[in-house]
């Protein structure tokens, strides 16, 4: 390679820095959809587990059909950011075996937040699935409906499971999107990562209050 | 002071067709201000004359020195052993060709980074060693020095989770750090697309995690993660502005 070579000349692959966009931009979509998912599913304490704050909402959205093309958009969003976000997971047993290796050895928070990011990304695909053909099948969404689900056992479970893993995953998603796109830099990175770990404790804590409201208060 | 330290350090000579890869202890007892350069040189003069392991200035500004602390990447030579437990595991730098035991060939890596991301001020003007030095605004000119301070020890490389993943092609963040180097310097012409093609790829800029491993070992505190974020958005919007280009029907765009 010499100084003042041909290399710009011809024109470049772009694919790769419009997938990483794409990663990024489906996460954040899927990001502001998760929170407002689980601020909305908790206007059922509003009313200390009556469901007419609840009903009133789900009825907008069906009435509006956006749970009856939202749901299935939202759906499809996740699996194609699955698909382009797996690129950086490791696949191959070579690669497992180093990152793991590494992460033991090295000992640092972020690159441990990242393996969790990886690992939560395969529990969300399959769990977040069966969540949403579950809930989307049986269509309209009423607060009996949901409480019915976990009341019954099984699904209480199934909740208390995917809560803290999605949390996880989006709390962990949103910062890395902050630090790999510069706006997280050196100067605030600790005060926004303490902000946004808060604001994941937060939404599991809502969760928990809204499931344990599900199980306990509301009439099936 | 007073401790005994226990050093459990990785044995390999990728020479001699006898050696088998290990981890050899050795005790010493710790003195005051003692660094890892010191404990190093006495275990070789008093323990064992074949220990094999790079230093050049002691002062962590020629970064041969690097290598896995207690799993960490940082200088020997400025690490106190004070800081760390009794029990002390040091292997050599992942990533880099084993030259033997905690010695790695960083060089060559350097080197050919350095050629692949065109490590130097392209310009087409033609130099003239009796011309005045072309000006350049202080606050600038300090900026570029401050991303010049590199001493190509490899910590942020090995640190790096991507570049152990696929230790064959990651740039890292050392070569994320040249490019943003020279594109912050008025007198080098390069175009962005002419970064973008070294550096927009899965190899370069979009591979990187973000797992910023480099940020928290370089032994220089270089603001890496500053530089990792304004190359990816800086490379990754540019591309926005080609895809718009083709999307639309060319005559829009002429418009």
């Amino acid at each position: 390679m010499t100084a003042g070579d041909t290399r710009a000349c011809g024109r470049p692959v772009r694919t790769e820095a419009y997938l990483d966009l794409f990663q990024m931009l489906t996460g954040i979509v899927l990001v502001a959809f998760m929170w407002a998912h689980m601020v909305l599913v908790a206007s059922i304490n509003l009313d200390l587990g009556g469901g007419r704050v609840m009903n009133a909402i789900a009825r907008f959205f069906e009435a509006t059909y956006m749970a009856q093309i939202g749901g299935p958009l939202i759906g499809f969003i996740m699996l194609v950011h699955f698909v382009v976000a797996a690129r950086k997971m490791p696949f191959r047993a070579r690669e497992q075996k180093a990152i793991w290796r590494h992460s033991v050895n090295f000992s640092h928070t972020d690159t441990w937040l990242w393996i969790i990011q990886a690992a939560t990304a395969f529990i969300i695909l399959i769990m977040g699935s069966i969540h949403m053909w579950t809930v989307l099948t049986s269509l309209p969404i009423t607060a009996a409906k949901s409480a019915g689900r976990i009341q019954g056992g099984w699904w209480f479970g199934f909740y208390l499971l995917l809560l803290p893993v999605i949390e996880l995953h989006v709390g962990i998603g949103i910062y890395r999107i902050g630090v790999k796109w510069g706006y997280i830099t050196r100067a605030n990175r600790a005060q926004l990562h303490g902000f946004d770990n808060r604001l994941t404790f937060i939404m599991i804590g809502i969760g928990l209050v809204t499931l344990l409201t599900f199980l306990a208060l509301v009439k099936a | 002071m007073g401790r005994t330290l226990k050093f459990n350090i990785f044995r390999f000579n990728p020479e001699d067709p006898a050696s088998v890869a290990r981890m050899d202890p050795f005790y010493l007892e710790e003195t005051e201000a003692m660094t890892l350069f010191i404990a190093l040189n006495l275990i070789r003069e008093n323990q064992d004359p074949t220990l094999m392991f790079d230093f050049m200035c002691r002062a962590g500004i020629c970064g041969s020195c690097a290598m896995l602390i207690n799993g960490r990447p940082d200088l020997a030579c400025h690490t106190k052993t004070k800081d760390l437990p009794g029990d002390i595991t040091l292997l050599p730098l992942p990533i880099f060709k084993l030259i033997g035991d905690l010695c790695v060939d960083t060089g060559t890596w350097f080197r050919a980074m350095n050629e692949r991301v065109g490590s130097w001020v392209h310009t087409s003007k033609t130099f003239d060693p009796q011309e005045e030095e072309e000006r350049m605004d202080n606050a600038l000119a300090e900026q570029i020095y401050e991303l010049e301070r590199c001493i190509e020890c490899g910590c942020c490389v090995a640190a790096c989770g991507k570049a152990n993943m696929v230790p064959e092609n990651f740039m890292g963040a050392t070569a994320f750090n040249r490019i943003v180097r020279f594109m912050i310097d008025p007198r080098d012409e390069r175009k962005n697309d002419e970064y973008f093609e070294v550096v927009g790829n899965e190899d370069g800029i979009f591979g990187c995690l973000g797992l910023l491993g480099c940020e928290d070992t370089c032994p220089k505190n270089i603001p890496l993660q500053d530089q990792l974020g304004m190359l990816r958005r800086k490379m990754g919007f540019s591309q926005v502005k080609h895809l718009f280009r083709a999307l639309l029907p060319a005559k829009r765009i002429a418009k």
